[in-house]
């Protein structure tokens, strides 16, 4: 083939190449993406023939569902509690895992294997462990503190609970990238800061965190959008209850798509859902931006 | 991610397209090993019976309505399939179904009238009936005889008055650690725990016209009632022991009697063997009542393969078909002449289930779907979070107007 310009037969060769994925994700990402979005302004009930246009009538219905409300604010609560306290200490464990200490190898794989497990898996561990009789009581009776609750029917414990099990499975998924992140770092600023007399604390809090902050922003992201799509937990769980004390936006979206045949109205708040999650990334990155220090 | 969809496509190619249905297809899900072989059983014999009739079996093992609904939106559904009774409501609504009324009036074998008449007109909607009603399961009054002897008692308790004096008597600390260890009785914050007591009062969810009742006294009575067995101490909450369902906590021992349908004798059967226990009706309120369950078998409007699914239908639900899978007792016949030649009125656990029959109430609430969620959310509230009850109920009353079938 002749191409006019080197700059034309790298454009042709870079698309050619690029085709076939583009074509995959053109079907299976961005047309669904678009297609749901559309579906949102339509009473779509899958079973009838007749989907009227409601306009934004479905977005309408949602603000003034106390339900919707509530999930959104369990969302925001779960994001707000789950984020900060897993990025901390999945940077806490690779700074641990990434020195020189006795059985670093059996440490770090068991902190991995939590993020390796399925969810279904662990969650259904979880409900053992948070149960009456469960081994969380145990514990804390075992330690003097009396407890004799049910923590995954308790209004009050049920999304805390489920929390706890979210920083504890994805904590060591981050840690890994975190290890990454701290092995770049020359060692020669770390010897530097030794001669100038400054402790671990300080070498952690004035070496370590700023160096890492690429890492940083990556894991808020990552764990930001899993947090605010959080459903297989929930499901498994605590099927949002008590009283909707663990409804979720993913778990309102489901319920009302597959379970109350309303997929316009599910659409509409996968929309809102979609909405909030870009919002927060923008305001991440524009606030604390990966490079900056 | 994007590996695992470049592995799909070649698969979807290859399957996904040109599927062209040549035989009828009949699905039911299934929950136990033992349910599946007596499925296969009555469709060993069907084949013996019309061999012309070439037919596929495809039961779905999970996520059923689910997936049910995904087949009916794509024109695949099955042309033979079971619809739950809950959910048909909302099956019947969308007229996603085939009336079955013609076939019943050709079919002279099928004889609708031997049907107990709960179940006759069971999925009747708009004057047209939509499903039979393949098997049924209602609530009795499970007591652990045991327990009843200890606590000198030679009755079992047979009003609301008697239910809760009893739970009081059996309800003790056997070990003497000061914790209580056996209750009186089990509940669980779920609606179909009280609606037999409210019905029994004269209360009701949705009336035949469409009237929401929920927030009514009778209804908020009945609830109440249930409710102070909780609160007073004398009944207990599968959570609260640990267990996953009452069944669970009554096969434990932690409990003297519990509301139950007949899944509960396999699961005696199984996990508590020596277990002496008797069955008995629900004690009664102002009147009889308690609540039958059933499943219905249906065709959807878009079956090529009408007639077949019937000829299958008419046989599995027939008396033939009926009696093959319900003798062994896994579901109970929704045929009167099924239940006698399977000797369930001579039977001292299965009679109870067929006296019920006669004043139960079918649960098949004429809402949409979401009515079930928020009630449930609603009994929640009342009973993790001791909301008021008459406030809690007439709330959801207002909330229940939205979801009214059109």
């Amino acid at each position: 083939m002749k191409f006019k310009s080197r700059k034309k037969e790298q454009f042709f060769w870079g698309y050619l190449f690029l085709a076939f994925p583009l074509l995959l994700l053109t079907v299976f990402v961005f047309f669904p993406i678009g297609f749901a979005f559309a579906v949102s302004f339509f009473d779509w009930n899958l079973l009838i023939p007749d989907k009227p246009f409601v306009g934004l009538g479905n977005y309408i219905e949602l603000f003034k569902d106390p339900v919707f409300i509530k999930a959104i604010k369990n969302t925001i609560i779960y994001t707000a509690g789950v984020v900060p306290v897993q990025t901390l200490l999945s940077l806490f464990l690779a700074f641990i895992m990434n020195q020189k200490i006795r059985g670093r190898a059996f440490f770090r794989t068991a902190f991995y294997i939590p993020a390796i497990t399925s969810s279904v898996v662990t969650s259904i561990i979880f409900v053992w462990i948070y149960s009456k009789p469960g081994l969380l009581n145990y514990l804390l009776n075992s330690a003097g503190i009396e407890s004799n609750i049910d923590w995954l029917t308790n209004p009050l414990t049920v999304l805390p609970s489920i929390m706890m099990l979210n920083i504890w499975t994805t904590s060591g998924y981050f840690m890994v990238s975190f290890l990454a992140g701290l092995q770049n770092i020359p060692s020669s600023l770390y010897e530097a800061a030794k001669i100038d007399g400054a402790n671990q604390w300080q070498q952690f809090w004035k070496i370590t965190v700023p160096m890492v902050r690429p890492v940083t922003y990556f894991v808020v992201i990552m764990s930001l959008i899993g947090c605010f799509q959080v459903f297989d937990q929930i499901f498994i769980m605590s099927s949002g209850g008590p009283d909707n004390a663990s409804t979720t936006m993913s778990y309102f979206v489901y319920q009302n798509s597959f379970k109350y045949f309303r997929f316009g109205f599910g659409a509409a708040s996968a929309a809102i859902l979609a909405l909030l999650i870009f919002a927060t990334t923008v305001i991440q990155k524009k606030y604390f931006p990966p490079d900056a220090y | 991610m994007k590996v695992n969809i470049l592995y799909l496509i070649p698969l979807l190619l290859l399957f996904g397209c040109g599927e062209k249905q040549t035989v009828a297809r009949y699905t039911s899900w299934q929950s136990s090993q033992t349910e599946e072989k007596i499925i296969r059983q009555t469709l060993r014999n069907f084949e013996k019976k019309y061999p012309n009739i070439s037919y596929q079996f495809q039961p779905i093992p999970g996520n059923y309505t689910e997936k049910l609904q995904l087949m009916l939106g794509t024109g695949k559904a099955p042309d033979l399939f079971w619809l739950k009774g809950d959910t048909s409501p909302a099956y019947m609504s969308f007229d996603v179904l085939e009336p079955l009324d013609s076939f019943l009036e050709q079919d002279t074998d099928f004889e609708i009238d031997d049907f107990f008449p709960v179940f006759r007109d069971a999925f009747k909607y708009r004057g047209k009936n939509y499903g039979v009603a393949k098997d049924f399961n209602a609530y009795v009054l499970f007591y652990n005889k045991r327990m009843f002897a200890e606590a000198g008692l030679d009755t079992v308790p047979t009003t609301w008055q008697e239910l809760y004096t009893f739970s009081k008597k059996l309800t003790k600390d056997t070990n003497g650690d000061g914790k209580i260890d056996q209750y009186g009785f089990v509940i669980e914050p779920s609606i179909d725990i009280v609606m037999p007591f409210a019905y029994q009062n004269g209360g009701e969810i949705i009336t035949e016209d469409g009237e929401i009742k929920i927030g009514e006294p009778e209804f908020i009575e009945a609830t109440e009632f249930m409710m102070s067995l909780y609160r007073d101490g004398i009944a207990t909450n599968p959570a609260d022991v640990g267990a996953g369902w009452m069944g669970d906590v009554f096969s434990r021992r932690q409990c003297a009697m519990a509301i139950s349908g007949a899944w509960l004798i396999p699961y005696l059967k199984d996990n508590a063997p020596n277990l002496e226990y008797g069955v008995v009706e629900l004690p009664r309120g102002k009147r009889k009542a308690t609540l039958a369950f059933s499943v219905a078998m249906v065709i959807p409007k878009q079956s090529t393969h009408k007639e077949d699914a019937w000829q299958m239908l008419s046989y599995l639900s027939g008396k033939e078909g009926m009696k093959t899978w319900t003798e062994s007792g896994i579901a109970l016949p929704t045929r009167k002449s099924v239940a006698e030649e399977n000797g369930f009125y001579q039977d001292s656990l299965y009679s109870v289930f067929m006296k019920s029959v006669d004043y139960a109430k079918l649960y098949k609430v004429n809402m949409q779907e979401r009515w079930f969620d928020d009630s449930q959310a609603a009994m929640q509230g009342i009973f993790y979070k001791k909301k008021d009850i008459a406030q809690t109920l007439q709330e959801l009353a207002v909330t229940l107007e939205k979801y009214k079938l059109d």
